[in-house]
């Protein structure tokens, strides 16, 4: 119950800040450039979009948002509540990733690249958890913006190169361990689909509780509070 | 003179202990060497697994275009972001008040930069571009593009109320960059709805490097900063 209240808040917030509006306006663009593009190009041009931009939405914003809670005292309040920790960070994660998830599948379905809706929204809803995660984790430990854009750089990096690499071809079969890759593959629809989901779930596992541990350490160090 | 250098070394001095101005520097040098040095590799690359003769070459100038963009944008997006956590924390109202004035935090937080953002580009586009270039085209370019990212500056400060409106306001006026493909692949009068667009016009000009283009160009940057000045004044008076 108290996760549906603070998913219901955060998704407010997200409204309330223009992320809606935003990518309404980035969803008909995208959908426009793709048809501009040559055919031959459509699929990849796609894929790329949406990997680097609503996928990743959430690497993005999330230092803004936990900036913003922490100058707003959201997250003292949050640290005397009964709400976990746990609840807290899945409420950030499944809120963008709604938003992502709706998002890719528009611009998917727009351009017409989608061969399995499944896979497809699976890739990006576990793409866009784990790109949110990785900001939530880097966001707990800054206190200003422009650190936040700095240090999600190397992530940005990380994930964002082998995955490219991939979409344009370099596919040796060990780099379907690579998270990056995972969602490539699931968007694509390939012939690795299968591993790639598992190996996808297995990162999400892990930079989900890797980002737990950081956020409790976090709220745990508000106030004075301790565990 | 002495409170405004004294407010722009306050300033130069916050973007550095957030090592954004570094990560800001090394992007756009980066990102001069990728165009420089990636771009004429990918393109090899492209060619000999497409079988094809030429596939970027058309599209050179537009990367010099974007190289001389990117680095006022960068700079200008730096001041920006640091402009806005000022005014989440009345830094900004109260700086008006001192000897430092709104004129003086215009100056130290939007021209100053501009200002170097300006002898960047010209230097980067100078010696890492993949055309020829002459050298009036390369300092009346930059002078666009400068002039281009104190409009997003503007714009971004000017319509956000606190850090996360700024960050959707700096995903949303990257579209102020999107006049300059438009001269490349849209060749029917269609691409006359972008003249809004400084970028655009600053496409056109380099393009046909016909003097006549900068007029629009000027006056287009020109109703933009205007525009957007007007909004950015009431907000930190």
């Amino acid at each position: 119950m108290r996760i549906n209240v603070l998913l219901i808040g955060d998704i407010r917030f997200q409204f309330k800040y223009g992320f809606y509006f935003l990518y309404l306006i980035f969803t008909i663009l995208y959908i426009g450039l793709l048809f501009a593009l040559p055919e031959s190009w459509r699929e990849q041009a796609a894929i790329l979009m949406i990997f680097t931009d609503p996928a990743a939405m959430g690497l993005f914003f999330m230092g803004a948002i936990v900036l913003f809670e922490k100058g707003e005292r959201v997250l003292d309040s949050l640290a005397i509540s009964p709400v976990r920790p746990i609840e807290y960070v899945v409420s950030k994660l499944l809120s963008i990733a709604i938003i992502s998830t709706v998002v890719g599948l528009l611009i998917g379905l727009g351009s017409g690249i989608i061969t399995n809706p499944l896979l497809f929204i699976i890739g990006v809803f576990l793409g866009s958890c784990l790109f949110s995660a990785i900001g939530l984790l880097i966001a707990s430990n800054i206190t200003t913006l422009n650190q936040f854009i700095v240090a999600t750089i190397p992530a940005e990096i990380i994930i964002n190169v082998p995955a490219i690499a991939y979409i344009f071809g370099l596919k040796p079969s060990l780099m379907i361990v690579h998270p990056g890759v995972c969602i490539i593959e699931l968007c694509q629809n390939g012939d690795k689909a299968l591993p790639a989901t598992f190996i996808l779930i297995l990162w999400t596992i892990l930079s989900v509780l890797l980002t737990h541990r950081v956020v409790t350490g976090s709220l745990h160090s508000l106030g004075g509070v301790k565990p | 003179m002495k409170p405004l250098l004294r407010s722009f070394t306050m300033f130069v001095g916050q973007v550095f202990k957030d090592t954004m101005l570094i990560a800001v520097c090394i992007a756009t040098v980066f990102t001069a060497f990728f165009i420089r040095f990636g771009i004429p590799s990918i393109e090899t690359l492209l060619c000999d697994s497409m079988g094809k003769a030429v596939i970027l070459a058309d599209y050179y100038l537009l990367f010099d275009l974007l190289l001389a963009l990117v680095t006022p944008y960068m700079l200008c997006y730096a001041s920006a972001m640091m402009m806005l956590v000022e005014y989440d924390e009345n830094i900004a109202g109260y700086l008006t008040v001192t000897p430092v004035g709104k004129k003086g935090y215009i100056l130290s937080r939007l021209v100053f930069p501009t200002v170097i953002a300006y002898i960047v580009s010209i230097a980067l586009l100078s010696w890492f571009s993949l055309t020829p270039w002459p050298i009036l085209n390369i300092f009346l370019t930059c002078l666009l593009t400068s002039i281009a990212g104190i409009s997003m500056a503007l714009l971004l400060f000017s319509f956000s109320h606190n850090r996360v409106e700024g960050m959707a306001m700096a995903k949303l006026s990257g579209l102020l960059m999107l006049g300059l493909p438009v001269p490349f692949f849209v060749f029917s009068d269609i691409q006359y709805l972008f003249l809004p667009l400084p970028s655009f016009w600053i496409a056109k000009f380099c393009i046909g490097q016909d003097f006549i283009f900068l007029i629009p160009g000027f006056l287009s940057s020109l109703i933009w900063v205007f525009l957007l000045y007007r909004k950015f004044d009431k907000k930190i008076a």
